[in-house]
């Protein structure tokens, strides 16, 4: 929590300091006119307490003071309004150099996508000193993507894209949160729904962020590299087209057993699916494919190295089992 | 002069016609006589019970809320009965207590009085709203017992849509509670047109009335918008027809506009009333006519009429278009100008003044302040950048609270005070009402000023848990609102006690000015027992006290 104060979180981006300015010209202006009401309402009640024999006077009127407390507090809001929208404006459009970042919120959790198509959950990678631009969408109901630390927030609406903005200022770990009510599992115990909707930002250097982009992100604690890989094969829709029992009829080979399977291939040659047969049919799938698939279109995926790795896994163990 | 004054009640603030009457409007016994009366202060006095009860169900609710956060983690419930208890409380707050509380109760019961009328222009329809308020609040209860309404009381789509079926009779019970809304606002701008007494124009018109005038019309005017918004959701619920939800091909942020379109006049609904009562109580107890009296009363419907004009600044950060977003900044900021005028001239009515701290004008005195702290805060949410950082945060919570309770509801309790004598014929222990008024103070500020700071430091709103940094800030205001609680059990206690050992009051306790004190307490059935004509204006305090001098002089 370092740079934060009693009243305001750290300012982490480079958007914070001008909202945080802001605020505390409102914070003092508002100080001010309470001192001013109360104080004065204070004094009156002490010195015109009712009294034997003193009569309240009888009222007058002055329209000096009625348009004077009407247009001086007018002039000192139309001054906020603007420099409220100007730094509106400032927060609201990205640098055409940001780097683009896909958001998906969905009950409840949060998918981001990096622009050479690696994707993270709950947890996002990202460098320091760039603005970084979110275009986020929502899978189910309203959302809301806050990070208090940089000052920002934006609904995510399904239906419809919504942008976000900042650029972070440190290197560490920033949090964000869903503020945009969104339910809870009924029955369910512990955090969980709405609240639990957390993600963290993980703000690198440039160079870590390129070696992440290249190697891509490591298996989530507690998970065993072949659990990873199942959740990575379930996540990106893989499951679509491939089965994993072995058995049933799916568009795309099965993928147990697959491992060091015999496959003719459409070119008439036979060879055996081993880890860089399977590697090379996530990254380029239309480079050799099994005879019979011909008319199947598998889309190139990204992935980083861990995360192919841990698909490997996966496939391994299907075929052990 | 004196003899003048006398007939009309100036003396010595016994009432007009000088006859003790043992008839008032309670004399009539059994049920039947209650569930089947026109006179529109029975019904003032049933609709106070019935938001007295719902202000404890919603208290309740409020306190369950509390104690789970006293921890971080699970404390007394799941998320998803957490969810519901801040739906149920907010629903409720709104919708079955503050919209009606002020209006209904307080309103029914003294505008006709203060306006010198024998009652409201349609009192049947007056009945008929009573009623329609009951249906309203049944099925409100079928939906509470089935248990799962979990949308928040502001029922965002898609999120409404896809929510089970006790949404739609919580849906269905705000639907009719707006109908009862709606018949008091067009009885209330019909009374006060046309059922005025003799000598009773405009520019003599109690503050009181102009605030419940202003309201009433809000009340006309913007509540369809609510019946027509629930009616389209309940229409895409149970047929399917794509309006809100965008996986029907409807548009999401297009019910906020609808909803915000009533909610936010709605928030005037509360707050106005709330303005009008304290008006009366500063004037009264500083024996002065209210300082810039037009300026109060336009204010109201300026108040009332820029209302309808800013509900986009519930939705910054929903994607509307940036110069959208401009505009209803812009206007929102103009409603700060009409409140301000209304604390200033509160103000410069105490100066010279001859001040008594009697309980109610307390509660006054803490509405000019906790509604001062509600008002500023207003401004960080109007301004724009400052808004998207605090937007659905504590601090917004914090903010609307320090409104509607430390502004309406402060209010409501103030004016209870006030015309408890007058509605009773009973006398409240002033010591124990103080101590009642003090647990509410604190208890109040205790919860909600903890809560702007953790607005401000990022703790989001309708969180069933929080991060360990935010657990203390979270702990004070939990405690608060133990002490927020007690005051609230002793202010009942301090109440029932004057209603069952409570000396008899007189007509005009505190020889206020005001023409509700010219008649007895309780009042006489028909209001006043011979007809009511205005020849004085209702905060004339130097012809008052002119009189109680004349009169000592000769004694």
């Amino acid at each position: 929590m370092e740079l934060s104060t009693y009243q305001l979180p750290a300012q982490l981006s480079t958007y914070a300091a001008e909202v945080d300015w802001l605020y505390y010209v409102i914070f003092w202006i508002s100080v001010a006119f309470f001192v001013g009401i109360v104080g004065v309402m204070g004094y009156f009640v002490v010195r015109y307490r009712s009294k034997p024999g003193v009569r309240a006077k009888k009222t007058g009127h002055s329209n000096t003071l009625e348009v004077a407390w009407t247009v001086l507090p007018l002039i000192l809001l139309i001054v906020l309004f603007h420099w409220g929208f100007q730094s509106y404006v400032r927060g609201s459009v990205a640098p055409s150099s940001s780097l683009d970042i896909r958001v998906r919120g969905a009950q409840w959790l949060w998918e981001f996508r990096h622009p050479n198509g690696m994707e993270e959950l709950n947890e996002v990678t990202l460098p320091v000193g760039t603005p970084i631009r979110f275009i986020m969408s929502s899978g189910d109901v309203l959302h809301s993507f806050f990070v208090p630390d940089f000052r920002v927030k934006q609904d995510v609406v399904p239906g419809r894209y919504s942008t976000l903005w900042f650029e972070a200022t440190k290197t560490g770990k920033v949090q964000a949160y869903c503020t945009e009510y969104c339910g809870a599992p009924e029955g369910a115990t512990g955090n969980v729904g709405h609240s639990a909707m957390l993600a963290t930002l993980n703000i690198v250097d440039e160079e870590t962020y390129e070696k992440f982009l290249e190697k891509g992100p490591a298996a989530p604690e507690g998970l065993s590299e072949a659990e990873w890989g199942k959740e990575l094969v379930e996540k990106s829709g893989c499951r679509t087209c491939h089965g994993v029992d072995g058995a049933s009829q799916m568009p795309a080979p099965n993928f147990k057993g697959l491992y060091m399977r015999e496959e003719k291939m459409t070119s008439g040659k036979t060879i055996v699916a081993d880890e860089n047969y399977i590697r090379e049919s996530i990254l380029q799938p239309q480079a050799k494919i099994v005879s019979g698939y011909e008319n199947l279109l598998m889309p190139p995926y990204k992935f980083g190295e861990a995360q192919l790795d841990a698909i490997i896994a996966y496939i391994k163990e299907l075929s052990q089992e | 002069m004196s003899t003048h004054a006398e007939s009309i009640g100036l003396a010595d603030g016994t009432a007009a016609d000088g006859a003790v009457h043992e008839e008032n409007y309670l004399s009539a016994k059994g049920i039947a006589s209650w569930l089947t009366t026109v006179d529109h202060k029975r019904i003032g006095i049933m609709y106070l019970i019935a938001v007295l009860l719902s202000f404890f169900a919603g208290g309740v609710f409020a306190l369950l809320i509390r104690t789970e956060l006293l921890f971080p983690g699970q404390t007394i419930m799941t998320a998803d009965q957490y969810n519901q208890a801040f739906t149920l409380h907010g629903a409720i707050m709104v919708f079955l207590f503050i919209i009606p509380s002020i209006p209904a109760a307080l309103g029914n019961f003294f505008l006709p009085i203060m306006i010198g009328a024998k009652d409201v222009a349609f009192p049947r329809l007056n009945l008929a709203s009573l009623y329609i308020w009951c249906i309203g609040a049944v099925f409100s209860l079928v939906a509470i017992i089935s248990g799962s309404v979990d949308t928040g009381w502001t029922f965002y789509t898609p999120y409404s849509s896809r929510a089970s079926g006790a949404v739609l009779w919580m849906a269905m019970g705000i639907f009719i509670l707006g109908f009862s809304s709606i018949l008091t606002g067009v009885n209330f701008v019909t009374t006060v047109h046309k059922m005025r007494a003799k000598g009773l124009h405009w520019s003599r018109l109690p503050l009181f009335v102009w605030g419940m005038y202003a309201t009433a019309v809000i009340q006309v005017l913007a509540t369809p918008v609510l019946a027509i918004t629930l009616l389209l959701l309940l229409v895409e619920k149970t047929t399917g027809l794509g309006i809100f939800d965008p996986a029907l091909g409807g548009d999401p942020v297009l019910f906020q506009h609808f909803f915000w379109f009533y909610s936010h006049p709605a928030v005037y609904i509360m707050i106005l009333p709330g303005m009008a009562i304290v008006s009366e109580i500063i004037a009264a107890f500083s024996r002065r006519k209210p300082f810039g009296y037009t300026y109060i009363a336009l204010s109201s419907v300026a108040i009332a009429l820029l209302g309808f004009l800013v509900w986009g600044h519930h939705m910054f950060t929903a994607g509307m278009s940036e110069y959208a977003v401009m505009v209803f900044s812009g206007l929102t900021m103009l409603v700060a100008i009409p409140s301000g005028v209304k604390v200033f001239n509160w103000i410069a009515t105490l100066y010279k003044g001859s001040i008594t701290l009697t309980t109610p004008m307390l509660y006054a005195l803490s509405f000019i302040a906790l509604f001062s702290i509600g008002g500023l805060t207003g401004i960080f949410l109007g301004t724009l950048s400052v808004d998207i950082f605090l937007h659905d945060t504590y601090f917004v919570v914090a903010h609307f609270h320090y409104v509607m309770v430390g502004g309406t509801v402060i209010a409501f309790i103030g004016g209870l005070h006030y015309w408890w004598s007058k509605m009773t014929g009973k006398v409240y222990s002033e010591r124990y009402a103080k101590v009642a008024w003090a647990l509410i103070f604190v208890g109040f500020n205790v919860t909600f000023l903890s809560q702007f700071v953790l607005g401000s430091r990022g703790m989001a709103r309708r969180y069933f848990d929080y991060l360990d940094h935010f657990h203390t800030l979270h702990g004070f205001s939990s405690i608060g609102s133990y002490i927020l609680g007690l005051g609230f059990v002793v202010l009942f206690f301090v109440l029932l006690h004057s209603l069952v050992k409570g000396e008899k009051a007189g007509p005009n306790p505190w020889n206020l000015a005001g023409y509700e004190w010219l008649t007895t307490s309780p009042p006489d059935a028909h209001n006043f027992a011979t007809e009511f004509v205005a020849e004085r204006g209702p905060y004339d305090y130097h012809l008052l006290d002119e009189n109680i001098d004349e009169a000592a002089a000769k004694a």
